[in-house]
């Protein structure tokens, strides 16, 4: 007898009604039938003969073409005699060492970088986003990149309003005098001021759209991203807020500067203090599994959260949120994406973030 | 406080001090490139160089990973002065090497630099399974596509040629006979593999890969030859608790407690090919999610 194994870095996600496929060697999802889970799962406890021989001829067919998907994908391989129980499962914990990892600054005025730098450099956070809703000058991010030449930071990601002294030789200087901008992103851009070419150590992008933070935490195909690190952090952890801090533009410290609850100011809190406040990491550890709709659904361990921007429908008995994210517009159900600005049962909560706007902009741009 | 010996910006070593740093254990990091001047205070004899200044008491433990402790030696004019000066200042580091290797370690100066062929004679007297193997100046008992050649050093590139991927001396078959005789080489059976097993040993605890390449030709001999599109996959694997059990005898024999060990599998046998005592293990370690980095971090 011959017996399939399947090998342990493909992660099989099951959803109300298809699944996902996630190799996490290659770095590569796919979606695919409850038929080829339910056969996938017959594989692991019968022989391959056996399991054909549950099938009539025609379905027989088809579940061996089913097997010989998996061996041509290399999901698995063949022994006979027996399964080889030699290749034990891969352990799905989560290791790190960051005590916080992501910081995402509301930005008006840069001098609050003074204030909280030493606090970043301390808890030695490895990321930093930071939006601001005004345009910055070419000192202004030379002073960013600077201040953080001797930390452990490894990237620094700034949305900034565009401005037309943004040329090409600012982006050269830029390029120069920097270490550790990753990505520009200037919104507000009628037209970018030349063509951006692959040249420079950071990515670069002019975005006609007014951005605000609001703006965050959209759910879409081409956010979703099967990283092993990522996946494992999914499993165990919540996929946008473990290990982030964030301020916003008051200063106010808080999970994400788009989140209501406030753990203290920089003005009179250090980071490190509002770390320690008891709700702090409330929803560190709230993960897929336990959100309404995500929980059925095939993506949740590939998808990004949002906690900000919820249906706001489910509360747990701890008193976190667990309504799916506001902007998911994914129905695990039906199988279908649809714009979720204009979803009749989302209105309310679209409107009590006072969000409106993004509705109309929908209906106006189609 | 634990001493880290190793190369400036070696990855490993860095991955490894994230976490003493996460865990808040102190330590000191010497570079290959640090000489280092042996003085005594108030009895206590400590060390310093330009970067680093320690008591040897004070160390609780060490990891050897690369590199190795150097010292300055004093000249002097008169010959016979010099000559036993020098002896006086080799005994002394002698003795500061051995007191460092007598705390808990990973590794050791003195045994870091692994013989092939003699790991390989160590390794069949703990009746581990080992390809035949043979020296020799000429290809007269070569069997043909048979067997394999490759070096007996430990740094199998050579710097400065042409260019880098040409520089590696690969495990590889020979195909046809050579005329000539030549400077002596090393031969072995070539194994027809299921798979490669790439075991991480770390003080009697193994942590074993799987590197499965059977579907891919370009792999076949030696897995360090990447195919990058359709990279092998490296999964976790369990080695049977015999040849486990054999392995650890043969670390303890060569007194080597951390190392990554090559095996072939082919059919009910595990082949024994070599132990790499600096090698990198990171890759390995990070899809099988083994977090070795963390686990050397606990152990120091
Ligand atoms: S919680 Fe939502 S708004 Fe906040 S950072 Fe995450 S995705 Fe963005
Ligand atoms: S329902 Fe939407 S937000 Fe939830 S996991 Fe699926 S795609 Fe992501």
């Amino acid at each position: 007898m011959r017996y399939f194994n399947l090998f342990s870095d493909i992660l099989i996600t099951k959803g109300a009604s298809r699944i996902l496929i996630s190799d996490l060697q290659r770095n590569v999802s796919e979606l695919h039938s409850l038929e080829l889970h339910e056969l996938i799962e017959e594989l692991k406890t019968s022989a391959i003969e056996e399991v054909l021989g549950f099938y009539d001829n025609e379905s027989k067919e088809i579940a061996q073409e089913y097997l010989d998907f998996l061996l041509e994908k290399e999901y698995g391989f063949i022994t006979s005699g027996n399964w080889d129980h030699n290749f034990p499962p891969l352990s799905y914990d989560f290791h790190d060492y960051n005590i916080i990892s992501d910081i995402f600054i509301e930005l008006e005025d840069i001098s609050v970088l003074n204030k909280i730098k030493n606090a970043i450099i301390n808890l030695k956070i490895k990321h930093i986003v930071i939006y601001c809703s005004k345009d910055l000058s070419f000192d202004d991010f030379y002073e960013i990149d600077n201040h953080f030449k001797d930390s452990a930071i490894e990237s620094i990601e700034i949305f900034s309003s565009f401005n037309t002294n943004v040329n090409e030789a600012f982006f050269q200087n830029l390029n120069l005098k920097t270490a550790r901008i990753h990505s520009l992103v200037f919104y507000n851009c009628q037209k970018a001021p030349f063509e951006v070419k692959d040249i420079f150590r950071f990515t670069l992008n002019f975005s006609d759209q007014d951005l605000k933070i609001s703006c965050c935490g959209k759910v879409d195909l081409k956010y979703f991203s099967t990283n092993l690190t990522k996946v494992l952090e999914a499993v165990n952890h919540n996929s946008c807020l473990h290990k982030k801090i964030g301020i916003d533009r008051n200063g106010n410290i808080k999970n994400c500067p788009a989140m209501p609850q406030s753990f203290g100011n920089i003005k009179e809190t250090t980071l490190e203090e509002a770390l320690h406040h008891p709700d702090f990491k409330k929803y560190w550890n709230l993960t897929k599994d336990q959100i309404e709709g995500c929980k059925d659904c095939e993506f949740r361990h590939v998808c990004t959260d949002c906690r900000a921007y919820t249906e706001q429908t489910h509360i747990n008995k701890s008193g976190l949120d667990t309504s799916k994210p506001l902007k998911c517009g994914y129905s695990p159900y039906t199988n279908e994406w649809e714009e979720w600005s204009t979803n009749p049962l989302k209105q309310k909560a679209i409107k009590e973030y006072g969000m409106s706007f993004i509705t109309e902009l929908f209906r106006q741009t189609n | 406080m634990i001493l880290i010996l190793s190369k400036n910006q070696e990855t490993t070593t860095n991955e490894v001090i994230k976490w003493l740093l996460a865990m808040e254990k102190k330590f000191i990091r010497v570079h290959e490139d640090e000489f280092f001047e042996i003085k005594t205070k108030e009895k206590r004899v400590y060390i310093e160089s330009k970067r680093n200044c320690f008591f040897i008491d004070e160390i609780t433990s060490v990891w050897y990973r690369r590199g190795g402790l150097k010292f300055k030696r004093f000249k002097y004019d008169h010959p016979s002065v010099d000559i036993h000066m020098n002896e006086h200042q080799h005994w002394l580091e002698d003795y500061i090497i051995k007191t460092i290797e007598s705390k808990k370690h990973i590794n050791k100066q003195s045994t870091s630099h692994v013989n092939k062929l003699w790991i390989l004679e160590q390794a069949k007297k703990a009746d581990l399974d080992v390809p035949e193997y043979f020296l020799a100046e000429h290809t007269n008992d070569v069997i043909l596509n048979k067997t394999i050649t490759k070096p007996i050093t430990g740094n199998i590139t050579i710097n400065g040629f042409r260019d880098y991927a040409d520089s590696i001396m690969y495990t590889s078959v020979i195909e046809e006979k050579e005329p000539n005789d030549f400077f002596i080489s090393f031969f072995q059976e070539k194994i027809e593999k299921d798979f490669e097993i790439r075991s991480f040993y770390l003080d009697g605890k193994i942590y074993s890969t799987a590197i499965i390449s059977q579907n891919d030709e370009q792999t076949k001999i030696d897995f360090r030859k990447y195919n990058l599109e359709k990279p092998n996959r490296n999964v976790r694997y369990n080695l049977p608790k015999d040849v486990e059990e054999k392995t650890r005898q043969l670390m303890r024999s060569l007194d080597i407690n951390c190392g990554s060990i090559d095996f072939i599998k082919s059919g009910d046998k595990y082949y024994f090919l070599e132990v790499n005592t600096v090698g990198q293990f990171l890759g390995v370690s990070t899809v099988c999610n083994y977090a070795l980095e963390k686990e050397i971090a606990d152990y120091l």
